[in-house]
């Protein structure tokens, strides 16, 4: 049980969720469930609903992370060979 | 120092018979200070580091005669290794090294670590401590839940809240870390007696507790994102009532070994595990339900501020009864 909670875990845990996100489809998945990136939100900002912000999220993960995520997966990858 | 020992074996012509010691062997030890005497010849080797470097000046005015002074009364291996140039530059280096480092360290937290807000939250007395170890151990009796702001003039208010020494509603750090390092070092302990302690329990209850502290701010942070709720200030609030659930853990952990009770035990875990929650509730109230945001007299805002402050209600009701459950569960039976 509380192995589940090392950091090396928690940090694998974290890096696989974030790949999850960024190995979304834009135009194959997203699209079709209406989960597109945003259009054009302007200045409502107030009150933006939990979906919105949810979209807005995960455009933001792929647009941002996808070089660094190659980087982190490649160290992980090479580490796991030699080590794990 | 090359040039001393032929000075001293003229002065005592060596005996070959038998091995005697070619120097007067100093009855100190190496550690143990010099005779007065020595120490106010100027000898390097009785100063203290910083008179040191005060020395090392005067000794790089006066040249090489003060070299030649320095080992006189001395061994010539203690006097001759500070007089050497080389070791002299190597102490200085050493003495700025350091200097550099840690001015480079001190920026550095600077930047990260606010430290007058951290300062903020160690402001505690005795009678604060013990009156929020009660409020966590008992919370239901206690009427106002609000903090206190802080007066800046007569009337004036600014952002600020009272330190937590004069407003017992005030999150503090001081019992969290406490109740954080006295769950590792107890449960250690408890591993002890019945003889299953090992060193590496310690870094790994560590890095339990402290990786699931670290995943409730996540979370609680990634629920502010989604709800909209910025309180980009009071992130140590938060990290200062996640702590606060190891009071709880303690007493149900001291309850568990105490008894052999199943039923105890059991009833022990729901009471601490409640009173948290209901602690936390009443806390983190004023943090995730700010009043100044929601107060727009427009109709359909009101509506929409009403749906959004409902959905706020219900993740801090989560947070506190849910994710609290199963955290101090995992904690205390782990």
């Amino acid at each position: 049980m509380a192995m589940l909670f090392w950091f090396g875990n928690l940090f694998y845990v974290a890096v696989l969720l974030v790949n999850a996100v960024a190995v979304l489809s834009e135009d194959r998945f997203l699209a079709r469930i209406g989960w597109a990136g945003q259009q054009d939100q302007g200045f409502g900002g107030g009150d933006v609903s939990i979906k919105a912000k949810l979209i807005n999220l995960i455009s933001a993960i792929r647009t941002l992370m996808r070089i660094p995520l190659i980087m982190v997966n490649i160290v992980i990858i090479v580490y796991e060979l030699l080590l794990g | 120092m090359a040039h001393q020992r032929p000075a001293f074996t003229a002065a005592s012509p060596p005996l070959l018979h038998h091995p005697v010691p070619q120097h007067p062997i100093p009855s100190h030890t190496m550690r143990s200070p010099p005779p007065l005497s020595q120490a106010s010849s100027g000898s390097a080797y009785a100063a203290s580091p910083y008179q040191q470097q005060q020395q090392q000046q005067q000794q790089q005015q006066q040249g090489m005669p003060s070299m030649h002074n320095l080992g006189h009364g001395l061994h010539p291996a203690y006097g001759g290794f500070l007089a050497d140039p080389a070791a002299q530059i190597g102490l200085q280096m050493g003495a700025s090294a350091m200097k550099n480092s840690r001015e480079y360290i001190e920026q550095n937290m600077n930047r990260y670590v606010n430290y007058t807000a951290l300062k903020h939250y160690f402001n505690v007395s005795n009678s604060y401590v013990l009156n929020k170890l009660r409020l966590v151990v008992f919370p239901w009796r206690h009427r106002p839940w609000t903090r206190i702001p802080k007066a800046v003039g007569p009337g004036q208010v600014d952002g600020m809240f009272l330190p937590p020494r004069d407003d017992l509603n005030s999150p503090d750090m001081y019992v969290p870390v406490m109740a954080f390092v006295t769950y590792i070092l107890l449960y250690t302990m408890l591993a002890g007696i019945r003889g299953h302690f090992h060193p590496e329990l310690l870094g790994k209850l560590a890095s339990t507790a402290f990786a699931i502290v670290l995943l409730e701010i996540l979370g609680l942070k990634f629920g502010c994102y989604l709800l909209n709720i910025n309180n980009e200030s009071q992130l140590l609030d938060l990290v200062a009532y996640s702590g606060y659930k190891f009071v709880g853990i303690i007493g149900i952990i001291l309850i568990q070994e105490l008894s052999t009770n199943g039923w105890l035990r059991f009833l022990s875990f729901f009471y601490f595990f409640s009173s948290n929650a209901f602690f936390l509730l009443r806390s983190l109230k004023y943090v995730l339900l700010p009043e100044t945001s929601t107060d727009n007299p427009r109709g359909t805002v009101q509506a929409v501020a009403r749906a959004q402050r409902n959905r706020r209600t219900q993740f801090l009701f989560i947070y506190s009864y849910v994710v609290q459950f199963v955290f101090m569960w995992i904690l205390t039976m782990g």
